[in-house]
């Protein structure tokens, strides 16, 4: 293993370093497309570049969670936190082999492929190589002293080099997205696609917004694997201990993958503002035009995340004595759940039969296509992320009586301002079909803001109210092979939706490789059908499980921190 | 063991499962926008069937702005905009007011709107001087009665270059090899009026299932004689004005003719 790593590295550290080198040595008329065998070029890279993309998301995400669960062990001096952070990084190691070698892999891969366009990346960004292949170094050295030094340094040594390991990782995260939005939202160039300015080629306009929503979405994913990881070990051991250990590590990968999940609309919001920001052509061909139904196919798997989320949540329960109290209150978040899923996924005009669009009077439903606006939608996931905030309110309390003696009042309060901020969301959906759009594009954030303070003041009053309260035991163990089904169902249907919106962010672009500047002029300069681009992304969902499953049976073979 | 197959086989339905989902959406493919061909010697009426073409494809209007819809839209509705482009700014003549909203949409933003617009002239639009004249005389018609010509001064001088890349559109060979009917059908506008694959009224009738009602000799005069049935509640003269215009008489092979006939004998409504 540790053979291949160091190959792993050193071809990812090779490749950064030469690709100046080779592309410059390129003849002044060069080619510009190779083709792929079989599949073809941009299937070739559709694949290599997700791929890699989904192991960077884990091998990124991992070390931030990793170190708070470290750090909440070592101020609270219980060691099963230490034990679970230790059970999350043995994923790492490997997982950061495969991510290095699958980068080096799309380096080489594009230099060979899309020669003349990778010239023109690299003349624009050619210096921020080198950073970059230097601090690959920094993160493998991190990552490889912190895995290896646990238990060997003193805790808060090895905290800090947890520290410097997510530095690193966000580091090297914001210089290859300045890469990727820079396609997208070109800037600091002149009209002619000159280098102009570095920092603005760099800071261009999706370039924060993406930062800061894949650094979401990463920890969501990365959540999610790791439960699934939990999961695994939970269903192929019969130790009661193991099964206690694995169900509380299935438990905290979901927490983490769903308190991560909940802001992830709002940073999308900001990401689609911003790219309406850059050019409101892009941003009609992503949301009203071309695009449009994959919103449609991302509403299903946003819908079923939050049900599978609920749902193990709910399942959970069982495992609490004092949640039964709840059990009558979840047939109403699953009413609130399903409605709001529905009304997410209602496209703006049907797909319908001749006769059905004749009854209809055209493609639009007199009544449904009412629900397929923004409007409702931004209503609908508002109300859908406080349904799923009310479910971890309840599985938090299923095991708490509150001693406080204003708790009845606390709950008082609390209900009121659920009810306050459902009424103030859903009056200023209904406004928004009212008022021209400029009104009503701007309504949303009021929409956003509304449901966040309702969540941080609940919280606030919740934390104040449980403080000192009577407390039963959890009975971690005690959960059916349903639950570890569904925290599968969640990790599968993340990285499908991390598979589709890459295909969206790419794909956005249509036949340019940099937007309004470079024009794809390949064979594949048109942009596939959706039913083509959901195949590709199931074939490298499953390539990427069956790489995972490889990076579980590894971290499986190097034993448990559980004594059996 | 068993949970391992398990995991196995629930991830493959899993990820099925969405794959399917995937295929429930309509399917479309999306080609580069093909380059018209604005001749010097148009005529202002040809200009307009020119300009809509272009309205239609290469400018990209029809992702931000609407013609007759009653729902609010992201950009200005533009039903009328002929008859009341004169009077939007004091000094401004029709074709003065268009020409600026196309080479320099920031400096006058209707009320309510937010600014936006991309200039015509620059990427990704690029639109030349003809181009922009005969998307003039298109607005003009909507409401009000085209005035410009080729010969029309604007005042701003387009500034898109030929683009260095080759517009794979615009060419017959996709992939390098020869198009098939349905990519013809798409290569050579009719999806924009049509819809192909779902039983939806677009500008024209639906083409789903155009094979179980009509003969190939039927399609094949719908093609080359649009005016000679014209489908119930369809107006007569817009399709064969939209493939002249488009020049689809003068640059179609038989090969291909035989290859689109084929292809639309082939709908009969079952995806």
């Amino acid at each position: 293993m540790k053979l291949d790593r160091r190959h792993g590295f050193l071809v990812v550290l090779v490749a950064c370093l030469l690709i100046p080198v080779l592309v410059q040595a390129q003849p002044a008329d060069e080619v510009a497309y190779r083709a792929f065998p079989v599949i073809g070029s941009r299937v070739a890279i559709w694949m290599v570049a997700q791929l890699h993309l989904l192991f960077a998301a884990f091998v990124l995400a991992v070390p931030m969670f990793v170190l708070i669960i470290e750090y909440i062990g070592y101020r609270t001096g219980e060691k099963r936190y230490d034990q679970l952070a230790y059970e999350f990084t043995k994923l790492l190691s490997v997982a950061f082999s495969l991510t290095a070698a699958l980068g080096a892999m799309l380096t080489f891969m594009l230099v060979v492929l899309y020669p003349k366009f990778t010239n023109y990346l690299v003349s624009i960004f050619s210096w921020t190589f080198f950073p970059y292949a230097l601090l690959f170094i920094a993160e493998a050295v991190f990552l490889y002293t912190y895995y290896y030094g646990w238990g060997k340094f003193s805790p808060r040594v090895h905290l800090a080099l947890g520290v410097g390991l997510n530095l690193v990782g966000t580091a090297i995260l914001f210089i290859a997205d300045a890469w990727v939005t820079f396609m997208t939202s070109p800037g600091g160039i002149t009209e002619s696609g000159e280098l102009e300015n570095m920092w603005e080629a760099i800071n261009n306009f999706t370039w924060m917004p993406i930062n800061i929503h894949r650094l979401i979405a990463n920890v969501s994913f990365g959540g999610s694997i790791a439960a699934a990881y939990g999961a695994y070990r939970f269903l192929n051991t019969k130790i009661e201990e193991e099964r206690a250990h694995y169900d509380w590590m299935g438990y905290v990968g979901n927490f983490i993958a769903i308190c991560a999940f909940l802001p992830l609309p709002f940073a999308g919001y900001w990401l689609a503002n911003e790219i309406y920001g850059y050019s409101q052509n892009l941003g009609m061909t992503l949301m009203g035009g071309a695009f449009s139904w994959l919103f449609i196919i991302q509403a299903v798997l946003i819908g079923m995340l939050f049900l599978s989320a609920n749902y193990y949540l709910w399942i959970g329960m069982e495992r609490i004595k004092g949640a039964e109290r709840f059990r009558g209150a979840i047939k109403y978040l699953l009413i609130s759940i399903t409605i709001c899923v529905l009304v997410w996924a209602i496209p703006h005009s049907m797909v319908a039969s001749i006769e059905e669009a004749r009854k209809m009077g055209g493609a639009h439903h007199p009544w449904l296509s009412v629900l397929g606006v923004m409007s409702a939608k931004n209503t609908a996931v508002n109300i859908l992320i406080l349904t799923t905030y009310i479910s971890f309110l309840l599985y938090r309390r299923g095991n708490k009586e509150p001693t406080v003696s204003w708790a009845k009042a606390g709950n008082l309060v609390q209900f009121l301002i659920f009810a306050a901020t459902v009424a103030f969301v859903v009056f200023l959906g209904i406004y928004g079909y009212f008022v021209e759009a400029k009104v009503r594009i701007g309504l949303s954030i009021p929409q956003v803001l509304s449901v966040v303070f309702a969540m941080i003041s609940v919280t606030v009053i919740d934390l104040m109210m449980f403080r000192k309260a009577r407390q039963r035991a959890i009975r971690w163990g005690k959960m059916p092979v349903r639950a570890q089904y569904t925290l599968f169902f969640t990790a599968i249907s993340f990285t499908w939706l991390m598979g589709l919106m890459g295909y969206a962010r790419s794909g956005l672009r249509q036949h340019w490789h940099v937007y309004g500047v470079m024009r794809d002029t390949s064979v594949d300069a048109y942009t596939p059908t959706l039913g083509y681009a959901s195949w590709v992304v199931s074939i490298i969902v499953l390539i990427f499980f069956v790489f995972i499953a490889f990076v579980f049976w590894l971290a499986g073979l190097s034993g448990s921190k559980v004594s059996k | 063991m068993k949970h391992t197959l398990g995991i196995f086989l629930f991830t493959i339905l899993v990820t099925a499962f969405y794959g399917y989902v995937g295929q429930l959406v309509p399917q479309m493919e999306t080609y580069p926008p093909r380059e018209t061909e604005v001749g010097e010697d148009l005529t202002t009426s040809e200009m307009v069937d020119v300009g809509r073409e272009i309205y239609e494809g290469k400018g990209t209007c029809v992702s931000c702005h609407t013609i007759g819809s009653t729902e609010a839209g992201r950009f200005p509705d533009l039903a009328g905009i002929g008859a009341s482009s004169a009077s939007k700014i004091e000094g401004l003549s029709d074709v003065e007011y268009l020409a600026e909203s196309l080479f320099e949409p920031d400096t006058y933003i209707v009320d309510g709107f937010n600014p936006g617009m991309l200039p015509v002239d620059k990427p990704p639009i690029s639109l030349n001087q003809q181009e922009v004249l005969a998307v003039i005389a298109y607005l003009q018609s909507l409401g009000g009665q085209p005035t410009v010509t080729m010969q029309t001064e604007l005042g701003y001088a387009a500034e898109n270059q030929e683009s260095a890349a080759t517009d794979v559109a615009s060419t017959d060979k996709v992939g390098g090899a020869e198009l098939g009917g349905e990519a013809l059908l798409v290569a050579q506008g009719c999806s924009a009026c049509h819809s192909l694959t779902e039983p939806v009224r677009l500008v024209g009738p639906s083409l789903f299932d155009v094979g179980k009602r009509l003969t190939r000799g039927e399609i094949y005069e719908a093609l080359m004689v649009p005016d000679a049935t014209i489908a119930e509640s369809y107006p007569p003269g817009l399709m064969g004005a939209s493939m002249s215009a488009t020049g689809f008489y003068e640059k179609i092979t038989l090969r291909q003719l035989e290859a689109m006939v084929d292809h639309l004998a082939s709908l009969d409504g079952s995806k």
